[in-house]
C-alpha cells in the first residue's frame, strides 16, 4: 500500500471562509486534539470521584434503612442519613450531566459550523436526550413487563425493570394459543399469505403506474397523479363504509381479497416510487428507446434495477400496514382471521392475561421495528425525493 | 365577435385533436397505468363518490337505498348531540396534535441533522418506532390504569400529590388529555422520515453562501435557508399530519373504551364506526364520512397556502 506523502487536505470554500473569520476574531477556534486528551483524563478522574461518593452514600443509606427496619442498633452516622441521600442524588445528577457534556464534546464532529454556539448545541442535545428517553420509555417498559413474572406485574409500588427475568409469559401465550378453537399456525399463515400477496401485487402494479407517470408526459397523467396525492388523505376509516358496500356487491366479504385488493392500490407506494423515479435520468430511457427496447423491457431491465431503494420502501410500507391489519370488519370466519386479530383477542382477556398481553404487544411490535432498522438507510434515500411540488 | 368565437372553437377543437393524437401515440402508457387505475378507482374514488351519494339516502344494506335529500345532514347537526360532542373532541385533538406533532417532527429532524451518522440513525429509530409499533399504545392503559397498580397513580401517591387513585381512562375530565399525549407520542411518522431525508439533501453550498451573507445564528439559517429549500417535504409532511390528526380512532377506542363514559372520548371516526358497523345505517354513516372528508380537504388547502409564504 502506497500512502500519498504530504498530500494537502482538500479545502472547501467553507474552510477558507472559516479561516478568514477566525483571523478576524469573529469565531473562536476549535478545540485542539491535544486538549481533548487532557480533557479525557480529567473527566475520568472526576467521574471516578463522583462514583465513589455515590457508592459510599448508597451503601450507608442501605445499611441504615435495613437496620432501622429490623429494629436493630443504628450505626453511629445514622443522623446523617438525609445528608447521604442528598449526596447520592446530587452525585447521580452531576455525573449524568457531566457525562452528557463530555460525550457531546468528544463525539460531536470537530469541524463545527461557524455560526453555532456551544451552549445552543448543548441545550438542544440535552432536550433531545430527554425527549428520546421519554419516547422510548413506553416501548422499553412493554418489553420489560413481558419479561416479568406474575407477582412482579402487580407490585406496589411498581418497578420498571424485572428482578427475576423470565420467559414464562411467552410460553403461557403459546399454551393459550394451542388451546384455541382455530390452531395458531392458521392465523400466522393467513397473515403471511395476505402480506405476501398484497405486497407483491402492490409492488408490480404500482411501480408500472409510477414508471409511466414519472417518465412520460401523456394527457391525463398529471391530473391522475394529483388525485392520488389527494388520496393520501383517505385513510381506511373514511372509505371503510362504502368499501364494505362495494365488497359485498363484488361478493368479496369474508375472503382474503377484501384486504388484498385495496392494498394493491395503496397511494403511498405509488407516490414514493413516482417521486423517486423522477430522479432517474431521462437520457437513460431515451437511449434504450433508440436501441429499440420496448416499454416493458425498459421498465423491467432498466428502470426497476435502478430504483431498488424505492421498491424496498414500498415493500416495507406495504408489509407494515398489512401485518398490522386486524380486518375485523370484512372477515368474519374464524379460520380466516389475521394474527393481529387473534392477538388482540388475547389482550382483551383482562387482568388474568396481563402477562400474556405484554408478550403479545412485544411480538406484534418487534416485526415492523426490526424491518425498519434493517432497511432504514434505503428508506431514507427514498424519502429524500418524497417532497410535494406546488 | 362571431368570428372570434369561431376561431376560439376551432382552436379548441384542434387542441383536442392534438391531445387525442398524442393519447393514441402514448397508448402503452395507458396500458401500464390501467391495472393501478382500475383498482384505485374501485377502492378509492368509487367509495368517496358513493359515500357522497349514500349520504343523501337512507340505506341499511338489506333494502335498496331510499332518497331522503338533506335529511341525514339535518339530523346530524340538529338532532345528534353525540355527533356534536364527537366534532368538538375531534377538533380539539386535531388542533392540538396536528400542529404540535408537525412542528415537533420537523424540529427533531432538524436537531438530529448535525449529529454523527450512527447517533442520527439511533435517534431516527427511537423517534419513529412508536408510530410503527402496531398496538403498542396498549402500554398506556397500564401506565394510566385507574387503580393503585397504575404507574402514574402509584408515583403520584408516593409523592403524596393525590390521596386516592384517579380513574384516568374513565373520568371524562382526564380522557382527552391522556389521548392527546398518546397521539403525540405516536406522531413522528412518515412526515418525520421525509424531513430527516430532506434535511440531508439541502445544498451545502447554500449554507456557505449564508455565512458570507451574514447569517449569525442557527435560527436565521433555519428561516432563510433551510425552510425554503425544504418546502416540498413540508407540504408532504402536512398532508400526512392532517391525515393522522383527523382520523383518530384506534387510540380512544383502545384506551377509553367504546363507547366511552359520557361519550367524552368519541371522535368523528368512532361515531362513523358506531353507525356504520354496529347499527348498519350506511346512509347516516356516509354523511359523517363526507363531512370529515370535506373538513380534511379544506384544511389541506389552507395549510398549503400558508406554507407557500414560508421564507419569502
Amino acid at each position: 500500500m502506497t500512502q500519498p506523502i504530504n498530500k494537502p487536505a482538500r479545502k472547501t470554500r467553507g474552510d477558507l471562509l472559516r479561516e478568514q473569520m477566525i483571523l478576524r476574531g469573529e469565531i473562536i477556534q476549535d478545540q485542539e486534539p491535544a486538549g481533548q486528551k487532557k480533557f479525557l483524563i480529567v473527566s475520568i478522574i472526576l467521574l471516578l470521584v463522583l462514583a465513589a461518593i455515590v457508592a459510599f452514600s448508597w451503601i450507608r443509606v442501605d445499611l441504615i434503612e435495613s437496620q432501622s427496619l429490623q429494629g436493630l442498633e443504628l450505626p453511629r452516622d445514622a443522623e446523617y442519613a438525609s445528608f447521604y441521600k442528598l449526596a447520592q442524588f446530587l452525585g447521580i445528577v452531576c455525573g449524568a450531566c457531566y457525562l452528557f457534556y463530555a460525550g457531546i464534546r468528544l463525539l460531536a464532529p470537530r469541524r463545527r459550523k461557524p455560526n453555532r454556539s456551544i451552549w445552543g448545541d448543548l441545550g438542544i442535545y440535552f432536550m433531545l436526550a430527554v425527549v428520546a428517553v421519554a419516547m422510548a420509555f413506553p416501548l422499553v417498559f412493554s418489553i420489560m413487563s413481558s419479561l416479568k413474572p406474575l407477582d412482579e406485574l402487580f407490585r406496589f409500588p411498581p418497578r420498571v425493570f424485572p428482578q427475576h427475568v423470565t420467559l414464562d409469559n411467552f410460553s403461557d401465550l403459546f399454551v393459550t394459543l394451542s388451546q384455541s378453537y382455530v390452531p395458531f399456525s392458521r392465523y400466522l399463515v393467513n397473515t403471511v399469505f395476505i402480506t405476501f400477496v398484497g405486497t407483491a401485487g402492490h409492488l408490480l402494479i404500482a411501480s408500472m403506474a409510477a414508471f409511466v407517470l414519472a417518465k412520460y408526459d401523456f394527457p391525463g397523467g398529471k391530473t391522475f397523479f394529483n388525485i392520488v396525492v389527494t388520496a393520501l388523505m383517505f385513510s381506511g376509516y373514511v372509505t371503510g363504509i362504502p368499501n364494505y358496500v362495494i365488497m359485498s356487491k363484488l361478493h368479496m366479504i369474508d375472503t382474503y381479497w377484501a384486504i388484498i385488493l385495496p392494498a394493491f392500490a395503496a397511494p403511498i407506494g405509488l407516490f414514493l416510487m413516482k417521486q423517486f423515479m423522477e430522479g432517474l435520468p431521462t437520457a437513460l430511457i431515451e437511449a434504450a428507446h433508440l436501441d429499440g427496447a420496448s416499454e416493458m423491457r425498459i421498465f423491467w431491465s432498466i428502470v426497476m434495477p435502478n430504483v431498488k431503494p424505492a421498491w424496498l420502501t414500498a415493500i416495507i410500507f406495504s408489509v407494515q400496514s398489512l401485518w398490522n391489519t386486524n380486518a375485523a370488519t370484512v372477515i368474519y370466519s374464524e379460520s380466516k382471521k389475521t394474527l393481529v386479530y387473534a392477538l388482540q383477542q388475547i389482550q382483551a382477556g383482562g387482568v388474568a392475561r396481563t402477562g400474556q398481553a405484554a408478550a403479545v404487544t412485544v411480538i406484534v411490535m418487534l416485526v415492523p421495528i426490526t424491518i425498519f432498522i434493517l432497511s432504514q438507510s434505503q428508506i431514507l434515500e427514498t424519502m429524500a425525493s418524497s417532497g410535494l411540488k406546488d | 365577435m362571431k368570428s372570434l368565437a369561431g376561431k376560439y372553437l376551432s382552436m379548441k377543437r384542434e387542441q383536442m385533436h392534438y391531445g387525442w393524437q398524442k393519447a393514441k401515440r402514448m397508448k402503452t402508457c395507458y396500458l401500464f397505468l390501467a391495472p393501478y387505475a382500475i383498482l384505485f378507482f374501485t377502492f378509492f374514488i368509487l367509495p368517496i363518490a358513493s359515500s357522497i351519494y349514500f349520504s343523501f339516502t337512507y340505506y341499511n344494506i338489506l333494502e335498496a337505498p331510499k332518497f331522503v335529500g338533506l335529511q341525514n345532514y339535518i339530523n346530524l347537526v340538529l338532532q345528534d348531540e353525540v355527533f356534536l360532542t364527537a366534532v368538538r373532541n375531534t377538533l380539539v385533538i386535531a388542533v392540538i396534535t396536528g400542529p404540535i406533532g408537525y412542528i415537533l417532527s420537523f424540529l427533531f429532524a432538524w436537531f438530529i441533522n448535525e449529529l454523527p451518522r450512527w447517533m442520527r440513525t439511533l435517534a431516527v429509530v427511537v423517534f419513529y418506532a412508536p408510530s410503527i409499533a402496531g398496538n403498542a399504545f396498549y402500554v398506556f392503559s397500564i401506565l394510566f390504569r385507574g387503580d393503585v397498580y397504575g404507574y402514574l397513580n402509584a408515583i403520584l401517591m408516593q409523592f403524596a400529590l393525590i390521596d386516592r387513585p384517579i380513574l384516568w381512562l374513565l373520568d371524562p375530565n382526564y380522557m382527552l388529555p391522556v389521548i392527546i399525549i398518546v397521539i403525540l407520542w405516536m406522531s413522528m411518522g412518515t412526515g418525520f422520515l421525509s424531513f430527516v431525508a430532506g434535511l440531508q439533501g439541502v445544498d451545502k453550498s447554500m449554507y456557505e453562501a449564508g455565512y458570507v451573507d451574514g447569517i449569525r445564528n442557527r435560527w436565521q439559517e433555519l428561516y432563510y435557508i433551510t425552510l425554503p429549500s425544504m418546502k416540498p417535504m413540508l407540504l408532504f409532511g402536512a398532508v400526512m399530519s392532517i391525515t393522522s390528526a383527523f382520523n383518530v380512532c384506534d387510540v380512544p377506542r383502545a384506551l377509553a373504551g367504546y363507547p366511552s363514559t359520557d361519550y367524552a372520548a368519541r371522535t368523528i371516526v368512532t361515531h362513523l364506526f358506531d353507525y356504520g358497523f354496529s347499527r348498519f345505517e350506511m346512509g347516516y354513516a356516509s354523511a359523517i364520512a363526507t363531512v370529515l372528508f370535506l373538513v380534511m380537504i379544506l384544511c389541506n388547502k389552507a395549510i398549503q397556502n400558508m406554507l407557500r409564504k414560508v421564507g419569502t
